[in-house]
């Protein structure tokens, strides 16, 4: 009861608003993308939402890259027509039903079947919650990723992303902090301000996100509770700039960028014990860390040479080493789920490009064309990067495939969106 | 006498611009001696320029800094000022600038910035407000009507619980002194949005707006500009920068009332996170050459990394002008 008093009291900017903004653009690519039919599921009871399962199905696997998913109009009750699909080059086909049991709770059947050998691959009955259509849709669309690929899914999950709009008559800017669907829907404000909004992450347990905001006329590190209606909890106050923020695996510890006595350098934050560690040392930028998945490191980036590169710090020895050494400029990196590689922004000429590089062996790939990427970040299953670039003089955000460099764009219909993050998969 | 040193002086700028004319050299003539002034008034040079400044309007900035300093003496003395008057033995002037500040003070500059203020809209005063990182609070009724418990609250989230005295059980010792914190602090808002403490919220910006606009205004005709800029990925003090900072210096020394916030800035490329870096040791290096004058405790620095560009756009010439430190007088 207390909580929604405050609430009240502070009027906290968070509305939910059903509109979704972003408008999505796809950059095709058919290459080597595993052949599929998504049938119209079966709807059975009374349902408020007005939700296409299957068509929400079918776009969430053909923006991974990794399926060319059809429809069909054929019905999925009856004997299912393997000769039509295989003379169609079909692989698999998928289908099956929503059935509402209770006011709380759907169930949702789903079948697989191969279409060579015109056997189930998978077959399961599954509990939703009621009123949560879209959400079902992407848990579906993780559980066929998984069963035709072996892989999990990364749609069951949440982006986080900052939105700049200027106002044309007084040429004052508004930030807002949102969030959404991997697929761009189901946006919502988190935090609206007149000052900058910088560097959102998510927990691992996605509940909060730390970010940056100048509301302050400085930077400073906050906490948002994303679900819960409270205020964001501002970091102790220190010297000079606190930027930067990244999670610690186990969402008991933060890093971040502080400059005391002008030295900028990362800290560990942690929050039980409200004691800050100091991770690096030198005299130089250090900034922008992240931690591999184990906790175990920190990538981050420094100008100790006086070149901005790429450097990881092994928590346990307390040995740094530098990670990148190809070009003069390295930054921003992010470690894939599996530890093994880093995105980075890497220039190239003039350009700034999103950049992977894989920690063993050094190899730099440049994976796009662009002239200004930035804030690089992977989808939880490895599969996809969604990184900000700009677009006609725009901030947009982008979402590469690594399967075949197919490219989904998010972007707005008027300002700018920027500073993307990607949850870890929704509970 | 004085007007003649004026009148020689004029006489001297003019003839030092070549391509100035005979007939625009008397248009601008007048208009250095008496910018408000009909072109007939100024034939009786020993009186008008007084009953010009006695004007209702009082003095503008250029007004003042246009006197010769024994004319200042005059109106200082006049306004009852003679007591911060520092003269020496020769009879020169020895404090210019910080007379100049308190006749301004002594005058318009005040009732100016206090109608300003007044005359903005409650949307636009609850911005300022905000821009000078005033918190805003949104309360039902009046703060009297809240309960104890719901100012204490209000204390604590808005980051002056410095200002309560609890008992042992928590209870609060000094109501009417919080409730006379949080209505100097913060922008007490109805539920409609309305300011509730307007008088409070005026008296707070009144005082950093006129140092703001003071400042500026001194900067200005003393030729010092408030921005340098940088080479790409760089913080070093070049010798250009180091006269101007120089400036700068020199100016806060005869100026002690001002403090100086110094706010680093830097251009699109490269990651954002590096950049805000990069701006707050532009900054820095700024302070730094400060310091050597003893100024570094009247020296904030901030860093708005690549938010705040100057120039939008993706070319040289933007990236030219957003790389840069910003010198803001509070």
């Amino acid at each position: 009861m207390k909580y929604i008093k405050f609430f009240i009291l502070f009027g906290i900017l968070a509305s939910f608003s059903a509109n979704a903004l972003l408008e999505v653009n796809i950059i095709k690519s058919k290459e080597d993308s595993f052949p599929i039919v998504i049938a119209p599921f079966e709807m059975i009871g009374n349902f408020q939402e007005d939700v296409d399962l299957s068509k929400i199905i079918r776009e969430n696997l053909n923006r991974s890259g990794q399926f060319d998913a059809k429809s069909t109009n054929q019905l999925t009750t009856g004997p299912i027509d393997f000769d039509f699909y295989l003379k169609h080059k079909k692989d698999a086909i998928v289908f099956g039903k929503i059935r509402q049991i209770s006011s709380n709770v759907n169930h949702a059947e789903i079948y697989i079947y191969d279409v060579l050998t015109q056997k189930p691959l998978y077959v399961n009955k599954l509990a939703f919650t009621n009123g949560a259509l879209r959400r079902t849709a992407h848990a579906l669309s993780d559980v066929i990723y998984y069963a035709l690929l072996g892989q999990k899914g990364s749609f069951n999950t949440r982006l986080s992303f900052v939105t700049v709009n200027n106002n044309k008559n007084n040429g004052k800017r508004t930030y807002r902090l949102k969030i959404s669907d991997w697929d761009g829907k189901n946006e919502q404000t988190i935090i609206k301000s007149p000052y900058p909004i910088l560097s959102p992450a998510w927990s691992a347990d996605q509940r909060k996100i730390a970010y940056v905001s100048f509301k302050n006329n400085r930077s400073d590190v906050f906490v948002k509770y994303v679900f819960q209606e409270t205020l964001p909890q501002k970091l102790p106050k220190f010297d000079g700039i606190a930027s930067s923020p990244t999670w610690h695996p186990d969402g008991k510890n933060i890093a971040l960028t502080l400059s005391k006595n002008g030295n900028k350098d990362i800290y560990l934050y942690n929050f039980e014990s409200q004691k800050l560690k100091r991770l690096t040392t030198n005299i130089a930028i250090d900034t922008e860390a992240n931690f591999s998945p184990n906790g175990k490191s920190i990538a981050f980036t420094s100008n100790r040479t006086g070149q901005v590169q790429v450097y990881i710090k092994n928590l346990k020895s307390g040995k740094i080493s530098r990670a990148t050494f190809e070009g003069r400029y390295n930054a921003k990196p992010v470690y894939s789920p599996d530890g093994k590689d880093l995105a980075l922004i890497h220039r190239v000429g003039k350009d700034y490009r999103l950049a992977l590089l894989d920690i063993a062996s050094r190899d730099l790939t440049i994976l796009t064309q662009n002239k200004s990427d930035e804030s690089p970040y992977f989808s939880p299953n490895g599969g996809m990067i969604i990184y900000s670039t700009n677009r006609d003089n725009k901030g947009i955000l982008s979402i590469i495939s690594l399967h075949n460099n197919q490219t989904v764009e998010l972007m707005q219909k008027e300002g700018e969106v920027r500073e993307p993050s990607w949850s870890n998969y929704s509970n | 006498m004085s007007k003649k040193i004026l009148l020689l002086s004029s006489v001297i700028f003019l003839s030092s611009c070549a391509a100035t004319s005979i007939s625009e050299l008397g248009d601008k003539f007048l208009d250095l001696i008496n910018p408000s002034d009909t072109p007939t008034e100024v034939t009786d040079l020993g009186e008008e320029v007084f009953v010009a400044y006695d004007d209702s309007a009082g003095f503008t900035f250029e007004e003042l800094e246009a006197l010769s300093n024994d004319e200042l003496i005059e109106i200082a003395k006049e306004k009852g000022l003679e007591d911060i008057l520092k003269i020496d033995a020769d009879g020169n002037l020895q404090n210019r600038d910080e007379i100049i500040i308190a006749l301004l003070e002594a005058e318009a500059l005040l009732d100016n910035v206090t109608q300003e203020l007044q005359s903005l809209s409650n949307d636009a005063l609850i911005e300022r407000a905000e821009e000078k990182g005033m918190d805003s609070v949104v309360v039902s009724g009046e703060l009297k009507s809240l309960s104890n418990d719901e100012l204490i609250e209000i204390a604590k989230a808005k980051g002056l619980e410095d200002t309560l005295v609890l008992d042992a059980d928590g209870n609060l010792l000094n109501r009417d002194e919080v409730i006379q914190a949080l209505t100097d602090n913060l922008i007490i808002l109805d539920e409609d949005g309305n300011i509730q403490n307007k008088d409070e919220v005026i008296e707070a910006l009144r005082e950093g707006a006129e140092e703001t606009k003071l400042a500026a205004l001194l900067l200005k005709n003393a030729g010092i500009t408030s921005t340098l800029y940088f080479s790409y990925d760089d913080s070093e003090i070049d010798e250009v920068a180091t006269r101007i900072i120089i400036e700068h210096a020199n100016f806060m020394q005869s100026n002690p009332s001002f403090n100086l916030r110094l706010e680093g800035h830097a251009d699109e490329r490269g990651t954002r996170e590096y950049n805000l870096a990069l701006g707050e040791n532009r900054a820095l290096n700024v302070k730094e050459v400060l310091g050597l004058y003893n100024l570094e405790d009247r020296i904030v620095v901030v860093s708005y990394g690549e938010e705040q560009p100057v120039l939008t756009g993706s070319n040289e010439e933007a990236w030219e002008k957003n790389r840069r430190v910003e010198f803001s007088y509070y």
